[in-house]
């Protein structure tokens, strides 16, 4: 939220149709990306309901459990999901390219791209991955093999959704909120059939007009995991029943087709609204993060790795924590200097500016602090409108070379004076073309796309006292495998 | 013999054959009523007691024609209320309807759906008030040790001593020790006498002892002699205050209410105004 | 007949909930659910009979698991809940004494079972030691806008050691220790109209108040089982909320002064367009939290996106856009076709510097 896309809301409004926010893709978008959308018994932790789930539009495969509070049903259904999720995941794990770095390493030529509907649908598969990967195929409630197997990787594939910037899981509601800024508030946003009224309505309606229509729960019934509480009471309760009596899935399975499909159709439509958006310059980066970690969880499960215990120790959630924030400010600077439109939200802050160059003192040197010898230390004046709020010292990043290290020197009026500190060559003057010359437009931001410093923790068997000692790694206990899911 | 066409009455084949079959031999009953009574009238013995055990037979196919399919042989074929009198023998407390059925279906192989059990207590109040102590036992109320009123979702038997229908502050949880003591009793009774206590049963005791300090020890099978040292040392906690209030009130109660009171409670929720 | 009596008219006031009440508190600047709720109207009907009918709900099944787990935690004399108490709070073994006031001998009319409740409560404040420790569906009693109202009873008053706490059982999972923060948050609001409405019932019966803990014994089940498990959830601060809320909510005779002499809500006599007329009169706050929480909140909408309200967009862009009331206002000011006032000076100057760059970045 910022004062840019609330204005692009209000635009919106105006307008009778969403507003973009964003002019390039920021999120990696597979060739075959696998929709699933679950639904879940209202009233219950984890019970699944059904879900539609497929890589192809035209043909999305429906799981129902026709009795949600009969345990052997629901492992039958995370088997069934099985079937569909694991040849997807396994085979994107067999292709591999060799990576250029110090010592070169194999990593997964592409990897599995789950989309769901809204965060619901994530932490849902975070719950189903939970309740299922403890799971043992022998002692005293046997699954079939591939349902832990199945919770390791929705346990996998919910923790990348946790890391800004990955593309590994994604709900669809947040990708769109990405790129467009509706009429509506961001909380009703979180209605992917509302949200998609806006940014495409359908012929001979405005926005408005559409999202009222995409408000009737019997047109587009909600993407889950909740189902409507009157379809609930005047529809699944009594299909379910007619399952107790009949022994028949057949009025369950076309009840919850009929609160599915809308949404199916949706996700593609989203899919393709997406999909025509140019991908953002460092998304494959990004996404080659998600390919190596889909490397190492495939490498570490060959190897028998246990599922995650239940909690972190202190240390891991200490470094878990740090990533994610690392991750998060990576995210944020590199998508700002992917996309002009998002860097306005920067700028509209101060924290970044945007402007013409007047003057370069190109030969300048002097002898750096805690150096002996001079060196160049060229000085760049912008003439900028926007209202900077930076203060002399501060290093920023150039939107020309987001590796190169500058720092303000001085600011008087709309005019801002920068020092270069690197990445000018060996030379004694700067290398050609490491400078801005006087003419070029350059965008200049305190952020940084290398995610900041992490901080520095003790490896896991340091762990201080203070936090419970070295922790004990995770070992499956019966207690967990047996856990009652009623 | 001149009796021998009811005699060859075909009974066998019109069993759970439908409307058509149950109408015959409704039919076939009234007319062997009325040849009962021609018979008598004309004081030949022997024809009546062939007529009447051909009369029972009838009636006999008559209730089987009713019955559309037939109970698998496991089910007892105990009436529901006896079920439930003997589950609650078992436990000796005031019970809610809900664990009388798990004790029924762990200990004696029953079934009873808990919506049998919604309207006995009232219909065992209106047998008791047409015909009061004509059945050895009835199926009454708990009664609130203040009021005297009918204790919420409780069954009891008539033939237990009044304090042990009353419901005071503490009763409560003693007499969830107390069913809990029992059902350890009963499966050490069932193991020493060489049976084994189901499954289920086990699992009863489990879940109980698991509210119980000491009783178990973390997730393990309960073991009965363990639950009735747990369940006997809190219950000495709670018994002296307990039965007092119990006594008191049960006195009360044989003072100031009538019989049907006495065993349905004092207060609205009678069978005149529910 | 008071004032709030004829905006009712003939209908019966509906009954207040920990719920409604709590919802008070998510938009306490809102005059018309203020006034609405302290005349007992039902919203609901109201909504539906406008065309707005309600966008929420609860599934049966919903409903069905929260009598079940509240039953499975009460049953056999709360054993699930004495075990619970004893480890979080140890209460100790002897105190197990259980009374349930969802009636009195039979009757359940509301008056016989406050005054109980009231009664039970005090004996345990005076008695002390053995006068009682789970005191079942208690009815209190809350002033609202200057009306009692009932309470319904879905939770326990406890006591241990002379101090009182109330047990809220919800039927929401406890996963790996982690709840639902949305749950646990809506838990904690409504459960601080128990504890207030018990201190309001100390008060009233001359025992300390402070008596009753702002510590709620929140009841849930464990993971993915049945198996009921027990935090202590702190509300000082929702309670702090809920009696500023309160408090404000004695301004409803000023909110009465503002209206029209004779108005009335009333369904039976009213058209749905006299009685919409009739409610706009009285001025909302729409947020789209409303949602979530009051009945009337798609009619709410409707009027404010008719009046093309900032307040359709969220709280969160309503202030980014500095609190401007309209879109077009906020519009005119970014494109220089609308004179800001003296003190739209610098909201005015950020908006046409956003669309000239925003402009920009599209084109
Ligand atoms: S929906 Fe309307 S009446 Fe209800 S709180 Fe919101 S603004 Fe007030």
């Amino acid at each position: 939220m910022s004062i840019m896309s609330s204005y692009a809301r209000a635009l919106a409004v105006q307008n009778g149709r969403a507003q973009p926010v964003a002019t390039v893709r920021h999120l990696h978008l597979s060739a075959t990306p696998m929709v699933f959308i679950p639904l879940k018994l209202a009233g219950e932790a984890a019970a699944p309901l059904a879900a539609l789930v497929g890589t192809d539009p035209a043909n999305p495969r429906l799981l129902v459990v026709p009795q949600p509070r009969n345990r052997d049903l629901r492992f039958a259904f995370m088997a069934e999901l099985a079937e569909v999720l694991l040849p997807y995941i396994e085979g994107l794990a067999g292709v591999t390219e060799t990576v250029e770095a110090k010592t070169p390493y194999e990593r997964c030529a592409d990897a599995p791209q789950l989309l769901v509907p809204n965060r619901g649908g994530i932490a849902f598969t975070k719950l189903l991955g939970r309740s299922t990967r403890f799971r043992r195929t022998d002692g005293p409630y046997p699954v079939h093999p591939s349902v832990p197997v199945l919770g390791q990787w929705l346990t996998f594939l919910s923790e990348r959704a946790e890391y800004a910037g990955s593309s590994a899981l994604v709900s669809m509601t947040d990708a769109l909120a990405l790129h467009w800024a509706t009429g509506q508030s961001s909380m009703e946003d979180a209605n992917l059939a509302t949200q998609l009224a806006w940014i495409a309505p359908p012929e001979g309606l405005d926005g408005p007009e559409a999202a009222l229509v995409a408000e009737d729960p019997l047109t587009s019934p909600p993407a889950g995991p909740e189902t409507h509480p009157d379809f609930d009471g005047q529809v699944l309760e009594y299909a379910i029943q007619a399952f107790e009596t009949s022994g028949s899935a057949a009025q369950v399975r076309e009840a919850l087709r009929s609160q599915l499909e809308p949404t199916w159709t949706l996700m593609w439509q989203g899919v393709r609204l997406l999909r025509e958006l140019p991908e953002a310059a460092t998304v494959e980066a990004r996404w080659a993060r998600d390919r190596d970690q889909f490397t190492r969880e495939t490498a570490r499960l060959a190897e028998g790795g246990f599922p995650r215990g239940r909690v972190d120790g202190a240390v891991s959630a200490a470094i878990r924590l740090a990533d994610l924030e690392s991750a998060l400010q990576a995210y944020e600077a590199q998508r700002a200097f992917d996309d002009p439109l998002v860097m306005i939200e920067h700028r509209v802050a101060g924290k970044a500016f945007s402007g013409e160059v007047v003057a370069v003192d190109a030969t300048r040197r002097i002898v750096p602090a805690g150096k002996t010898r001079a060196a160049p230390r060229p000085l760049v004046t912008i003439r900028t409108s926007d209202p900077v709020r930076l203060s002399p010292g501060r290093r920023l990043v150039s939107s020309r070379n987001r590796k190169q290290r500058t720092e303000i020197v001085d600011i008087t009026g709309d005019l801002v004076v920068i020092q270069v500190n690197d990445q000018m060559g060996r030379g004694a003057t700067p290398a050609p073309g490491s400078v801005p010359e006087v003419g070029d437009v350059v965008c200049y931001a305190e952020l940084d796309p290398s995610g900041g410093q992490r901080p520095r923790l003790p490896a896991g068997e340091d762990t201080p006292w203070t936090h419970g000692g070295p922790p004990e790694p995770y070992v499956p206990t019966d207690e967990d495998a047996q856990e009652a899911w009623s | 013999m001149e009796a021998s066409g009811i005699h060859g009455f075909p009974v066998g084949p019109l069993i759970r054959c439908g409307t058509v079959e149950l109408d015959a031999l409704e039919k076939r009953i009234a007319e062997l009523r009325s040849e009962i009574r021609a018979a008598k009238a004309a004081g030949e013995h022997a024809t009546v007691r062939s007529l009447r055990a051909e009369l029972r037979k009838t009636e006999r196919a008559w209730d089987v024609a009713l019955e559309p399919e037939p109970e698998p042989a496991k089910a007892p074929l105990l009436p529901v209320r006896e079920q439930v009198h003997q589950a609650l023998t078992l436990l000796g407390v005031p019970t809610a309807t809900k664990m009388i059925v798990t004790v029924n279906e762990a200990f004696f192989a029953g079934h009873i759906a808990t919506s049998q059990l919604t309207s006995l207590r009232r219909d065992e109040e209106k047998s008791f008030r047409s015909s009061p102590f004509a059945r050895p036992y009835y199926l009454c109320a708990a009664l609130t040790s203040e009021l005297l009123s009918p204790a919420r979702g409780l069954l009891a038997v008539s033939t237990w001593p009044m304090p042990t229908r009353i419901i005071g502050p503490l009763s409560p949880r003693a007499d969830f020790l107390t069913s809990a003591t029992r059902i350890a009793e009963h499966i050490m009774r069932l193991t020493g006498a060489g049976e084994d206590a189901s499954p289920s049963a086990y699992r009863l005791l489990t879940r109980m002892a698991q509210n119980i300090p000491g009783a178990v020890d973390g997730f393990d099978q309960a073991d009965p002699t363990q639950v009735i040292a747990a369940a006997g040392a809190e219950l000495a906690v709670h018994e002296e205050s307990d039965a007092s209030h119990r006594d008191e009130a049960a006195r009360r109660a044989e003072r100031q209410l009538n019989e049907v009171r006495q065993l349905f409670g004092a207060g609205l929720k009678t069978a005149r105004t529910a | 007949m008071t004032r709030l009596d004829t905006l009712r008219g003939p209908a019966e006031p509906l009954d207040h909930n920990a719920r409604t009440i709590a919802a008070l508190a998510v938009n306490p600047g809102c005059d018309r659910r203020a006034l609405l709720d302290a005349a007992g109207v039902d919203k609901q009907r109201t909504a539906t009979h406008l065309g707005f009918p309600a966008p929420f709900g609860q599934s049966p099944f919903a409903i069905t698991r929260a009598k079940s787990f509240d039953a499975l935690v009460k049953a056999n004399g709360c054993a699930h809940l004495l075990r619970l108490l004893r480890s979080t709070l140890d209460l100790s073994i002897s105190e197990a004494s259980y009374s349930d006031i969802s009636d009195v001998g039979g009757n359940d009319d509301h008056q016989v079972r406050h005054t109980r409740t009231r009664a039970l409560l005090k004996r345990a404040a005076t008695d002390g030691d053995g006068a009682g420790t789970l005191f079942d569906h208690p009815l209190l009693k809350l002033t609202v806008a200057g009306h009692e109202v009932y309470l319904e009873p879905a939770v326990i008053a406890f006591q241990i050691e002379g101090r009182f706490h109330i047990v809220e059982i919800k039927s929401f999972a406890v996963i790996d220790d982690q709840a639902d923060a949305g749950q646990v948050a809506a838990a904690a609001r409504q459960s601080a109209v128990y504890v207030h409405a018990l201190r309001a019932l100390f008060t009233a019966e001359g025992l300390d108040p402070g008596r009753i803990s702002h510590n709620v014994v929140l009841v849930c089940p464990k993971d993915f089982a049945n198996h009921p498990t027990a935090t202590l959830l702190d509300v000082r601060q929702q309670l702090a909320a809920l009696e500023r809320q309160l408090s404000r909510l004695t301004r409803i005779d000023r909110i009465l002064d503002e209206l029209p002499i004779g108005i009335t809500f009333d369904l039976e006599t009213q058209s749905p367009d006299e009685v919409g007329k009739a409610v706009a009169t009285v001025g909302a706050r729409f947020a789209p939290e409303c949602l979530a929480s009051c009945e009337m909140s798609l009619f709410c909408r409707a009027e404010a996106r008719d009046r093309e309200s900032t307040d359709v967009l969220g709280r969160a862009a309503r202030d980014e856009l500095g609190g401007i009331e309209s879109i077009p206002a906020v519009l005119g000011l970014a494109d220089d076709s609308r004179p800001p006032s003296p003190e739209q000076l610098e909201i005015a100057e950020q908006l046409r510097y956003v669309r000239r760059i925003y402009t920009e970045a599209v084109a």
